[in-house]
């Protein structure tokens, strides 16, 4: 794998217009990258989604050269329906669109810029992947004061043409002062076996609002890793929530920093899984000032020998006073083949917090479903009719409607 | 309309029904009352096809088979089982719930589905004559509903889908007597000359609403003594002892 990273990384390099600084930047990233390799299960993190083995076993030697110099053609069926919005469409890593023509001239900017990317060294080898081998840092600004009218949609596209690749994505978002941005994640996949790294980094100003919504629903056999960092101020407010079901292997990250008084941060999220995929989330909630607040609820629903896990973590730092912390998971295990993990953890140094956590998880009620089927419904209705159910208070979770209703439609769940 | 013949159930080996006879004519209301253990939820269960039971005899329903069915095929061809408790189910919604439920029915009988507006109007009405809440139908289904609530919603459930042999499991455990009137009353509703009811119960309370043409003891898993409404009355004053 070195020579091949070695190689690769020249070619990266010779393409791009970075400064001498930032190659050395990338570099030093590399070699880290190269003395530690993929994480494997011997890393406590990366317990329960060995991606060292998974790559090994599935893909086996990546390629981690893309050309970027020819453009893609944008399959505009995938786009979602019935919900107007703004877009950047990404086809195989390659930003092949930018689209805001719902919102006012200079209130929302895209730069190409490679600022932060000295920001964020060493958080984890991938992390180190990612800022050695992305070919653009691009830097999305929310201007001060506004909200834009319409949810912007990331596609993540791929297509056939890529195969045992690795594609590694950066984006920057700024939140200007009392602005606020709807963006979501939305992946589309016709490939298999290639290994996407998305890095999103959130620096979330005074009284500023994120909602971010991911989107991962179409089967595909692709192994990702998505890792949102996220720092907030004073007052300011995240909502993330993921639906995680399409592909193979896919692990998201939240690592939120509430650095300043009466911030929060909501994440939500469903892992619906089935045919060996396996999925995880894992969260780090950092309570670094007085006031603030975090809720977390992630609910499962396993079969086919499917395995997914959730770690969440609470961190309350000592000047953290009257911190509210809370999470909860719940998992429905379909058959005997799956497996849920909950790792949770409350690493406290206030005295005056509320948190707390709790994980079940069981199969499902069989003398609900015998209730149902009584009244004329057949065992898949039945079912069907509970999962849905059971998945529905954490869609509820979604304040932004149009969101809501686009999540609904996507798992089927009917009116 | 309903024939059972000689049937025995079994869980995890203990004998529940043993040597079971029933005879249910179109149109004909039976009672059965017996002690706590008796056999008589094990009885609703098993004609509403509930799985975990051995089971041996026969159990004919309009000449059918009923061993041959499915619980849902059981409700299709007409069996309604009213629930001792009724199971909370959240995230349902009660109104969304009833639709499916009644068009699935109405699906298997090759009857036509009722549209939104003709269910809503469907499901007022009933719901009136129940004097049931209906801001509790825009609820999660039975969740947060109270005993007497849920036991009206079985009934309400009763008349939407109008079945032919209607059980009720103990439907007047834990009714207050305004309750259990509104509960009789929509039985009462239902009585037709094709619409036949199972009433499995504990008191004699709920026979003074509805008129039972039978009353049954059961005891052991056995019919001990058969006869008119006046056999309830009689195991009021005497209890059960003394029919065993």
């Amino acid at each position: 794998m070195r020579e091949q990273l070695l190689t690769d990384f020249d070619k990266i390099i010779s393409d791009s217009k970075f400064s001498n600084n930032d190659i050395e930047h990338k570099r030093k990233s590399l070699n880290k990258f190269i003395e530690n390799g993929f994480p494997t299960k011997k890393n406590e993190d990366w317990k329960f989604l060995d991606i060292g083995r998974i790559i090994d076993k599935n893909i086996g030697q990546l390629d981690f050269y893309n050309n970027y110099s020819s453009q893609n053609k944008i399959d505009t069926s995938i786009f979602v329906k019935g919900l107007e919005h703004n877009k950047i469409v990404f086809v195989n890593g390659r930003i092949e669109k930018i689209d805001l023509k719902h919102e006012e001239n200079n209130k929302i900017e895209i730069k190409e810029e490679s600022k932060s990317i000295n920001k964020f060294n060493n958080i984890n080898s991938l992390i180190n992947l990612n800022n050695a081998l992305t070919n653009k840092h691009y830097t999305i600004t929310t201007k001060s004061g506004y909200s834009l009218k319409k949810p912007l949609i990331i596609y993540h596209s791929t297509t056939n043409s890529i195969y045992k690749k690795n594609i590694n994505l950066r984006l920057d978002f700024k939140l200007e002062k009392n602005s606020s941005l709807k963006l979501i994640d939305y992946f589309y996949d016709d490939s298999n076996d290639n290994f996407l790294n998305i890095f999103y980094s959130f620096d979330l100003a005074k009284d500023s609002i994120l909602k971010n919504y991911k989107i991962d629903h179409k089967d595909n056999k692709n192994l990702k890793y998505s890792y949102n960092h996220i720092d907030q101020s004073e007052n300011s407010l995240s909502e993330t929530f993921i639906l995680s079901s399409g592909s193979s292997y896919l692990k998201h990250e939240i690592n939120c920093n509430l650095n300043e008084k009466y911030s929060s941060a909501f994440v939500n999220g469903i892992l619906k899984l089935d045919d060996l995929k396996n999925h995880e989330i894992k969260t780090n909630i950092n309570h670094l000032n007085e006031n603030t607040k975090s809720y977390q609820l992630v609910k499962s629903v396993l079969g086919k020998a499917s395995k997914a896990a959730y770690q969440g973590k609470i961190s309350v730092n000592s000047i953290a006073q009257k911190t509210d912390g809370y999470q909860l998971s719940k998992c429905i295990l379909l058959d005997k083949t799956s497996e849920f993990n909950a790792k949770p953890e409350l690493e406290i140094y206030a005295d005056d917090v509320k948190c707390s956590h709790g994980s079940a998880s069981g199969s499902l009620n069989e003398d609900s479903i015998f209730y149902l089927m009584s009244r004329g419904l057949n065992y898949e209705q039945s079912k069907e009719l509970l999962i849905n159910g059971f998945l529905l208070d954490v869609i509820e979770k979604i304040t932004d409607s149009e969101t809501k209703n686009l999540i609904k439609n996507t798992l089927g769940l009917k009116e | 309309m309903l024939k059972i013949n000689n049937l025995n159930a079994k869980i995890e080996k203990k004998t529940i029904l043993n040597n079971f006879s029933l005879n249910i004519n179109p149109g004909e209301v039976h009672a059965i009352m017996g002690p706590n253990g008796s056999g008589k939820s094990t009885l609703s269960n098993i004609l509403s096809g509930k799985k975990g039971y051995e089971v041996t005899g026969e159990i004919l329903f309009e000449n059918k088979n009923l061993f041959e069915l499915e619980t849902e095929e059981r409700a299709h061809k007409g069996i309604f089982l009213a629930f001792q408790y009724p199971l909370e189910i959240p995230g349902v919604n009660t109104n969304i719930f009833l639709k499916t439920s009644l068009n699935a029915i109405r699906r298997a009988k090759g009857e036509k589905e009722l549209d939104a507006i003709e269910f809503l109007n469907l499901v007022k009405e009933k719901a009136k004559n129940l004097k049931f809440d209906e801001e509790k139908l825009n609820r999660q289904l039975n969740v947060g509903f109270s005993g007497g609530e849920k036991k009206k919603n079985e009934i309400l459930q009763m008349s939407i889908l109008n079945p032919k042999l209607s059980i009720l499991d103990e439907t007047d455990s834990g009714l207050d007597i305004d309750a259990l009137r509104v509960v009789a009353d929509g039985v009462n509703a239902l009585r037709k000359k094709n619409n036949s009811f199972l009433i499995i119960t504990h008191y004699q309370r709920l026979l003074d609403y509805i008129k039972p043409d039978f009353v049954h003891v059961l005891i052991n898993g056995k019919i001990t003594k058969s006869g008119g409404p006046e056999l309830a009355l009689e195991l009021e004053k005497k209890g059960y002892e003394n029919f065993n």
